[in-house]
C-alpha cells in the first residue's frame, strides 16, 4: 500500500533536472508510505536503483538525489502490508537488467503466480506481492514481449487490486487492475510524462498548470518510448 | 415413529441432521441460506484456558474488600475527547434496522446506567438511541445508509468499520421484511426491497486511502474524536498494523463467532478466524508498533460471561464488546416465547432468524407489534444488571489473581486447556510450559 | 491576507478573507470554515492538498484557486463552494446540501453517497462517479468515467457527455440523464422513456448547472427493479 510516481523527460534540456523535479514528487507521497522508499533513474549509463527503509526525505538527502540527472526515473514509498520492512522487500523491483517495477494495491493470487514461476526456475527472493509480478514481467520480457504485451499479460495472470507503473532503458508504462480502484493521474506536457498516485505530488512540476491531466482508464495500457 | 439410537440406527457425522437439511432447503429454494447470531460450530474459544490464581508465589486481593478496578479510557492517541468509560465491556454496533428502535434505545439505556458506550450500525442514529446513549459511537460503514455530518458531530467517538467476524469481506444484507417506512426513509430506499449493500467503501480502499479518509474525517470533527477501525478477524497482524498505520486510534477486533443480523450461512461458518486466535495477533502488532495499550484493542465475538472478559484482557484486550450476548439479555431466545417460536419453525436456544423480521422477543422485528414487547426501560435495566453482572464476574478472577486492575492481567495469568488452545492463545498447556509453536 | 488566528478575538465579520495554503495549513483553513467569522472565503494555492473545506455547516461562499486533493468539500451542508481546478478522489462525498461547482475534472467517486445539494463538474468525471448516490442532484459537463452511478439510491445524474462501462449498475431509485453514449449499462439498468416531467426536471437542472444543452438531446436510465428481492433467477448478477 503505497505512493507511486514516475517521470519521462521528453524534452532533453530537463536532464540534469531530473532528480530535482523527483524529489518533491516522492515526498509528497510520504503519508502513503512512511516505512520504506525506493527510485530507479535511467541515465546514458543505465538504471540506477536505490532502496531504503526510512521517510522518502532522508532517503533523497542521503543518495543526494536532487542532484542526479537522468531521462527517465520512477520512486515508490512503500506502507508494509503483510511483507517486512526491509530495503529488499521496498521497491522497485528490478529483476531483470534495465526493468523497474512499481506497484501500489495488493495482488490476491500472488501466491499461485509465484508457485508458477518458480516451476520455470524463477524465484522470488522476497515474499513481497510485487516482486512476484516484477519477476512475472521480467519473464515475458526475457521472452521476447514488449512492455506492452508483458503488462496485458498481467490482467491475465493476476488477480486483486494494483496500480503498476514499469519502466526499461525504452519505455515507460503505466497499468489498472479492472476496478482500478488504487488512484493513479498522469499528466503530459510537451516536455514530459509524470505519473503519481495522487495530484499533489505533480504539483511542483514545471507547466503542470497547463498539461493534459488523466486518470487512466481500467485495463488500459498507458505507454510512452523514446 | 421409532427412537433412532434405540433402534441402532446410525447418523453420518459428515452428512448430519442439519446438514442434511441445508441440502434439502437448497434444492427446494435455490438461493442460499441467509441468517443471523454467529458461527454456531465449536472452534477454540476461552472455555479452552484457565486463569492460574494466587497461592504462594503471588497474592490475592480480597473480594469485596479490596479495590479491582475497570475503568478505561479509548482513543487518547489523537483525539482531544477520548472516551472514559468505567467499565471495559462495550455495546457492539448493530443497526437500527436489524434491531427495533425499542431495542436500540433499551442498550443506549443499559450502557448508560452502568458507564460504558454504545455502538450505532449500518443505517444511522436514532433520536431514541442517541437521547439515551451517554457515550455512542457512531459507525461509518461502506453503505454509509443515513450517514450525516451532524450525526458525525454529535457523537462520541466514530467506528470505522471494514468487516465484521461473521462476515469479513462482505456488505451488509437487510431483507424487505425490516425495511420498514421508517428504516427505509433513514437509508434513503425503497420499502420492502432486499437490500444489499457494498462491501468495499464507495470512496477509499487500502490502508494508504484509509489515511487520507482519517484524515477527512479528524478535519470533520475538528480532531476531537476518537476513530476507531473495525475489522473482521482473518489476517489480524497485519490488518491492525495497518489500521495503526492510517491512523485509527482504537482499533476493533471482531472474532468470526461474533454475531449478524444477516448473512449466509456459509459465510458466518467458513470465514474467519476464531476470537482466541486473533487476540495475540493484535497484541503482537500493537507490541511490535510499541502501542500496546496506547491504541486500545476492543475484542468482540463470543463473550459471554466475566471469565470470557477477564480472559481476553488478559491476553491484551483493552475492552470487549458484546452483541449477542446483550440481546440475550434482552430477552433473545426466551423460553417464555416456545411457542410462537415453534410457529416460525424454530425454539428458544436455536432461533437465529434475526434476517425474517418475525422475532416474537420484538428485538429483531421491524414490526410494530412485535417490536412493542420490549419495555425500553425494562430492557435497559436488564442489559444494565447483565453487564454488572459480567464486570463482577471479571473482578472476582482479577482479584483472584492479584489484580488491582483489570488492565493488569497478563497472558501469564492463562494456561490452555487443549493444544489447539494454546496454540493459538500462544499460552503454555496447562502443567507445561508448552506453547506450541514456541520454546523448540 | 488575514492571519487566521488573529481573527478569533472580536469574531468581526470580514467581506472575504484570502487564505493561502502555502503559509496556512489546512487544519487551520478548516477550523475557521467550521466557525466562520466571515461570510466569503478565497483559497489559494491548494495544490492538490487532501481534506480541503470539509464539513462545513454555514452558508458562506468557499473559492479554491488551483486543484485539490481526495474529499474536497466532502461532506458539506449549506455552503457554495468552487474549485477553479480538477479535484481528486472523492470531491463532495456525503454532501447534504448547498453546492459545489468544479470548474476543471474530477477523480474517482465524485458526489460518493451525497445526500443533497448540487455537484457540479464542468470537465469529465472519472471511475464510480455518483457511487451510492442519495438524493444529490449530480451535473458533469463532460464524461463520466466506468461505474459511475453504482448503486445509486436517490438523486439525479446528469452526464453531458458519454458515460463508460457499466453504467447505473444495481441501481435503486436514482434518474441518470445521458446526452452521449453509454459504453454499457450495469446490471438491472435500463432506458427508460423521456416523459415530460423528465424532460422538465432536467431543464431546470441544467439551468441550475449553468449548462446550455437542450433536455431533449439526453436518454434516461434508471432501475429495472429486478433485483429489489433475492430470487434464484438472478444468482448471476451477484
Ligand atoms: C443483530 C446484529 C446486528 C449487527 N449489526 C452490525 C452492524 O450494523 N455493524 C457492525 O459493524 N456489526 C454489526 N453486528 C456485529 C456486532 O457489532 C459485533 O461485532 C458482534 O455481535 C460481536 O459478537 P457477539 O455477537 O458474539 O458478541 C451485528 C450483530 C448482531 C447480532
Amino acid at each position: 500500500m503505497c505512493g507511486i510516481v514516475g517521470l519521462h523527460l521528453k524534452n532533453p534540456a530537463l536532464q540534469p533536472e531530473l532528480g530535482r523535479l523527483l524529489v518533491p514528487m516522492i515526498e509528497a507521497m510520504t503519508s502513503r508510505g512512511p516505512d520504506s522508499a525506493g527510485l530507479a533513474l535511467y541515465d546514458d549509463e543505465g538504471m540506477h536503483v536505490v532502496k531504503d527503509v526510512g521517510l522518502p526525505r532522508d532517503i533523497c538527502a542521503a543518495h543526494g538525489i536532487a542532484s542526479r540527472s537522468g531521462y527517465q526515473a520512477v520512486g515508490h514509498t512503500r506502507m508494509a502490508t503483510e511483507s517486512a520492512i526491509t530495503p529488499e522487500h521496498a521497491h522497485p523491483f528490478t529483476p531483470v537488467p534495465d526493468l523497474a517495477l512499481v506497484h501500489n494495491g495488493s495482488f490476491s493470487n500472488h501466491a499461485s503466480v509465484r508457485r508458477n514461476l518458480a516451476f520455470d526456475g524463477i524465484t522470488c527472493t522476497t515474499d513481497n506481492d510485487s516482486e512476484v509480478a516484477a519477476r512475472f514481467i521480467g519473464r515475458e520480457i526475457a521472452g521476447g514481449a514488449d512492455l506492452e504485451d508483458a503488462m496485458r499479460m498481467v490482467l491475465k495472470e493476476f488477480d486483486g487490486f494494483f496500480t503498476l507503473l514499469v519502466t526499461t532503458a525504452t519505455q515507460f508504462a503505466v497499468l489498472r487492475d479492472s476496478f482500478a480502484c488504487k488512484p493513479a493521474v498522469i499528466a503530459e506536457t510537451a516536455d514530459y510524462v509524470a505519473m503519481a498516485s495522487e495530484y499533489h505530488a505533480l504539483a511542483e512540476l514545471p507547466g503542470i498548470a497547463d498539461a493534459r491531466i488523466v486518470e487512466p482508464e481500467p485495463e488500459r495500457v498507458y505507454a510512452w518510448s523514446r | 415413529m421409532i427412537d433412532p439410537t434405540q433402534a441402532g440406527l446410525r447418523e453420518s457425522a459428515t452428512f448430519d441432521r442439519a446438514t442434511i437439511a441445508s441440502i434439502q432447503r437448497a434444492a427446494e429454494t435455490g438461493v442460499y441460506d441467509i441468517r443471523g447470531w454467529g458461527a454456531k460450530r465449536a472452534v477454540p474459544h476461552f472455555d479452552d484456558l484457565l486463569l492460574l490464581g494466587a497461592s504462594m508465589s503471588r497474592y490475592p486481593l480480597e473480594g469485596y474488600r479490596e479495590r479491582c478496578d475497570t475503568d478505561v479510557v479509548l482513543g487518547d492517541r489523537h483525539a482531544s475527547n477520548p472516551l472514559h468509560l468505567d467499565i471495559p465491556i462495550t455495546i457492539a454496533g448493530m443497526s437500527f434496522g436489524a434491531l427495533s428502535a425499542q431495542a436500540k434505545e433499551a442498550l443506549g439505556r443499559g450502557a448508560t446506567e452502568v458507564g460504558t458506550s454504545t455502538t450505532t450500525g449500518d443505517g444511522g442514529m436514532t433520536p431514541e438511541e442517541r437521547g439515551q446513549s451517554k457515550n455512542l459511537v457512531y459507525q461509518y460503514l461502506p453503505s454509509r445508509y443515513g450517514m450525516n455530518p451532524d450525526d458525525l458531530r454529535s457523537a462520541d467517538a466514530i467506528e470505522i468499520v471494514l468487516g465484521q467476524g461473521a462476515k469479513p469481506g462482505g456488505g451488509g444484507m437487510l431483507l424487505g421484511q425490516k425495511i420498514s417506512d421508517r428504516v427505509a426513509g433513514m437509508r434513503t430506499l425503497p420499502a420492502g426491497i432486499d437490500q444489499r449493500s457494498a462491501c468495499r467503501h464507495p470512496d477509499w480502499t487500502g490502508p494508504d486511502d484509509l489515511t487520507i479518509k482519517i484524515l477527512e474525517l479528524r478535519e470533520i470533527t475538528d480532531w476531537q474524536k476518537p476513530i476507531y477501525v473495525k475489522v473482521g478477524a482473518t489476517r489480524t497482524y497485519y490488518d491492525v498494523k495497518l489500521a495503526v498505520a492510517a491512523g485509527a486510534d482504537v482499533v476493533v477486533v471482531d472474532g468470526m463467532q461474533g454475531g449478524t443480523a444477516a448473512t449466509q450461512e456459509v459465510f458466518i461458518e467458513h470465514v474467519g478466524i476464531p476470537t482466541l486466535a486473533a487476540i495475540p495477533q493484535a497484541v503482537q502488532a500493537l507490541a511490535e508498533l510499541g502501542l500496546h495499550r496506547k491504541v486500545q484493542l476492543i475484542v468482540s465475538g463470543g463473550i459471554r460471561t466475566g471469565a470470557d472478559v477477564a480472559k481476553a484482557m488478559a491476553l491484551g484486550a483493552d475492552a470487549v464488546a458484546i452483541g449477542t450476548a446483550a440481546l440475550i439479555a434482552l430477552g433473545d431466545n426466551h423460553p417464555r416465547y416456545a411457542d410462537e417460536y415453534a410457529k416460525i419453525g424454530s425454539a428458544p436456544g436455536f432461533y437465529d432468524d434475526y434476517q425474517d423480521g418475525r422475532d416474537p422477543a420484538g428485538i429483531t422485528t421491524q414490526d410494530p407489534d412485535l417490536a412493542k414487547r420490549l419495555d425500553p426501560v425494562e430492557g435497559g435495566r436488564r442489559v444494565a444488571n447483565y453487564l454488572r453482572v459480567l464486570t463482577l464476574e471479571a473482578q472476582t478472577l482479577a482479584r483472584a489473581c492479584g489484580k488491582a486492575h483489570l488492565r493488569n492481567l497478563e497472558p501469564e495469568d492463562l494456561v490452555a486447556l487443549t493444544i489447539e488452545a494454546a496454540a493459538m492463545a500462544r499460552v503454555p498447556l496447562a502443567g507445561t510450559s508448552w506453547i506450541p509453536g514456541q520454546n523448540f | 491576507m488575514v492571519a487566521l488566528n488573529e481573527v478569533g478575538a472580536e469574531k468581526a465579520v470580514e467581506e472575504l478573507v484570502k487564505v493561502d495554503l502555502t503559509t496556512t495549513s489546512v487544519r487551520e483553513l478548516n477550523a475557521e470554515l467550521h466557525a466562520p467569522t466571515a461570510r466569503r472565503y478565497e483559497v489559494h494555492n491548494p495544490r492538490g492538498a487532501e481534506a480541503i473545506a470539509v464539513g462545513l455547516h454555514d452558508a458562506v461562499d468557499v473559492e479554491i484557486h488551483g486543484p485539490a486533493g481526495y474529499y474536497c468539500a466532502g461532506m458539506n451542508m449549506h455552503a457554495d463552494i468552487v474549485v477553479h481546478g480538477n479535484v481528486g478522489t472523492g470531491v463532495a462525498e456525503n454532501m447534504m446540501s448547498g453546492s459545489v461547482r468544479v470548474k476543471g475534472d474530477a477523480s474517482q467517486s465524485a458526489g460518493a453517497t451525497a445526500h443533497g445539494g448540487l455537484l457540479v463538474i464542468e470537465g469529465s468525471a472519472s471511475m464510480r462517479c455518483g457511487i451510492s448516490m442519495k438524493g444529490v442532484d449530480i451535473v458533469v459537463g463532460g464524461d463520466v468515467g466506468p461505474m459511475s452511478a453504482f448503486m445509486a439510491q436517490a438523486g439525479r445524474l446528469v452526464v453531458c457527455g458519454d458515460a463508460g462501462d457499466g453504467l447505473g449498475d444495481s441501481i435503486y431509485e436514482a434518474r441518470l440523464y445521458v446526452r452521449g453514449s453509454v459504453a454499457s449499462l450495469g446490471a438491472d439498468c435500463v432506458e427508460k422513456e423521456m416523459r415530460d416531467e423528465h424532460v422538465a426536471e432536467l431543464t431546470e437542472l441544467l439551468a441550475r448547472a449553468g449548462m446550455s444543452h437542450d433536455a431533449s438531446e439526453f436518454r434516461r436510465f434508471g432501475s429495472a427493479r429486478q433485483l429489489y428481492h433475492f430470487a434464484a433467477h438472478n444468482s448471476a448478477a451477484y
